[in-house]
Formats: C-alpha cells, structure tokens, sequence
C-alpha cells in the first residue's frame, strides 16, 4: 500500500507541523564528564543540562559483567554502558552536549568516538576513591584533549587537599585541578568554563 | 590539612601516585592507546530484542562520519517507502526539528549502535541527511560563543 508522496501531509484540517519548521541543524560541540561510578557524572550533567539527562546505552564487553567496583559509597550496578548526556542550546545554530562517560579502563575503546571533536573533558574525582580516574587521566593526556580535573565536593567535603590531589595525579602543571559542587548550576558552569578556557588555549594555539 | 583517621574503615589510604610513569605506550590503560585502532566490540544484550535483529545481523556501523551529537535532518519530500517499525519511530521523530543520533538512541531506547547503522540505512535511503561538519576540531569563535552563552545562564 502506497501513501500519498506529498511532504505537506494533511491529516483532517490539522497540518503537520515540521515543512515550514527550520531545517536546519545546529552545529553540535560537546564536553566529555568523565569520572568513575557514582562520582557524580550525571548530576554534574543534569545541573547543567536543559533537558533531564538522557541515557543512551551502548555495547558492553561480556568480561566486564559483574567486576563493577561502585566502592563502599553506592549500591549502583550497571549491565550496560549507559551513557548519561545533557544539553545546551546556545544559540539557534549553536547546541552544546554534555556527555557523561564511565572512566573505566575497560571502556576506553569507545572513548575515541567521544573524544572526536570534543572541545574538552572535566574528570570527576570523588576523593575518597582517586584512583577511578587514572584510566580517563591516562587517556585524556595521550588523546590531547584539554582536560581539568573537578574535584566534586559532594557535602562540601573533601578529603584531600586540591594540592595533595594534583601530587597524586602528577598531571602537567598547566592542568587545572579545581573544586566544584556537581549539584549546583552555577558550579557546573563555572567548571565547565575552565575546560572551554584550556580548549580555546589549545584551539588558538593550533590556529597559529 | 586534616587528614581523615586511618584506623576509621571507611577512610581511604592516602592515594597512590598515578602509575603514570610504569605505564609506557604500550601498557597504557589495558593496552589501549587512542589510535583508532580498536575495533569497538559489539552488543551482546540478552533480556530485550536482541540488537543484530534489528539491524537484520548486522553490527558494523560502518559509517565513520556518524557521531554521537551528529545531527540528523529529514529529507523534505523524500520518497515513501518500507520502514521498520525501529526506522519508522526515528523518521516521525525528526519530522519534529532536527536530532542528533545519541538523542535519537535515548528517545526510543534504542542501542547507540543499533541507531548508527539504522540512521546510516535510511541515509542510504534518502531519507534522512546527515550533518558532517567540515572542520573536525573546533575553532577558537564557536568555544568563544559556548564561553558567552554560558556565561549568560546563571
């Protein structure tokens, strides 16, 4: 059975809306959050996002079933990638997408999808548990990709200092190691605003 | 500087050095480095519709320019023709306003893969148009304008 071809459908009176809508697409640009489990990815995505977080769920390796180590903070289990992103419409040709990625070593083969074109990464640290960072740290440095490490400060409480963070780390000194509060708007942003100060370093200085 | 008890249980050792230095390009993170190299290993999900049956045994996406925030704009007045219920549900979705492909898989909970090769389908189809940008790293003016736009929200 064949329908009418016609790209104005008439359903009844009502139009369709969509043939007079703009059709064009904004140019997308995205920040990665990563950090390990229950670090505060998604609700650092979700304070900044226009939209709840949306879940989109990609591949898991069979090997990586059942050796999640959500450490003694969580109860959260996960059988799937789930990839939690936001966004941000900055202007009608401009949206800005905030995707939130397991910083697990086991997960790295699909980070080379996400870096692609990223403008930059904030690493979520959960002082008590620095060491889930490693992998994204590693592999952020090697990729390039302009990163800052936000220490999330969860009740305002930190365990370690941001100095004893960065000795540990042993990241560059032009890394910036910040804290901020996932749960609030202002924090996020302004965390974010740091990442888009080293991407736009590092996009000036490949310009020139 | 106070340092939690380390007789408390809860409270960590102080943290390792990152084992940056050990870890030479070839033991880096499990042995993977970002060359591209890797194939990405595919779905392996048992308790819904299994992914290869949508994409009738396929599991190479196959389409490099299709990205996660890759935007996804319908043909205007392309030719009707035999949809998948998967691929009808992603056409109605964008007769809306264009999407990118990671909203498209959210929305209708659909494998990130499984979108890619179904949205490179209907590509192939002339259904959909895909956004490819011409410059993949972005420029010092558009971070400048993600810089002003954010500044503005409070």
């Amino acid at each position: 059975m064949d329908f009418d071809p016609s790209a104005n459908r008439v359903v009844g009176t009502a139009r369709i809306p969509g043939g007079a809508a703009p059709k064009k697409a904004p140019v997308p640009v995205k920040i990665i959050v990563a950090g390990g489990f229950g670090v505060g990815k998604t609700t650092t995505v979700g304070a900044i996002s226009e939209i709840s977080p949306l879940t989109t769920e990609a591949e898991m390796t069979s090997e990586s079933v059942g050796i999640d180590n959500p450490g003694q903070a969580t109860m959260k289990t996960t059988t799937t990638i789930a990839m939690d992103f936001g966004v941000l419409t900055i202007d009608q040709t401009l949206k800005l997408y905030i995707f939130g990625t397991p910083g697990q070593t086991r997960f790295a083969f699909m980070w080379d999808d996400l870096v692609k074109g990223a403008l930059g990464a904030l690493v979520v640290v959960d002082t008590n548990r620095i060491d889930d960072c490693y992998p994204a740290v590693d592999y952020f440095e090697r990729a390039g990709l302009p990163f800052v490490v936000g220490v999330n400060t969860f009740n305002g409480q930190m365990g370690y200092s941001l100095d004893e963070v960065r000795w540990a780390l042993a990241v560059r000194e032009d890394v910036p190691i910040i804290s901020y509060d996932a749960r609030f708007r202002g924090s996020v942003r302004d965390a974010l605003l740091v990442v888009l100060d080293q991407a736009l370093d590092k996009a000036i200085r490949m310009k020139s | 500087m106070s340092y939690p008890d380390p007789d408390e249980p809860v409270a960590p050792a102080r943290p390792g050095v990152r084992p940056f230095l050990q870890s030479g390009p070839k033991h880096s993170i499990g042995g993977y480095t970002p060359t591209g190299e890797q194939p990405p290993v595919e779905p392996t999900q048992t308790n819904t519709l299994r992914p290869f049956v949508i994409t009738a045994g396929r599991t190479d996406g196959g389409d490099p320019d299709i990205g996660m925030e890759t935007q996804v704009t319908m043909v205007p007045g392309a030719p009707p023709s035999r949809l998948s219920p998967e691929t009808r549900a992603i056409v109605s979705l964008l007769e809306e306003s264009p999407t990118s492909i990671a909203e498209i898989s959210a929305r209708l909970r659909l494998h990130l893969g499984v979108t890619q090769i179904l949205i490179g389908d209907l590509r192939a189809a002339g259904q959909v148009d895909v956004q490819v940008l011409e410059n993949d790293t972005p420029d010092p003016e558009t971070i400048m304008r993600v810089i002003r736009g954010l500044r503005s929200i409070s």
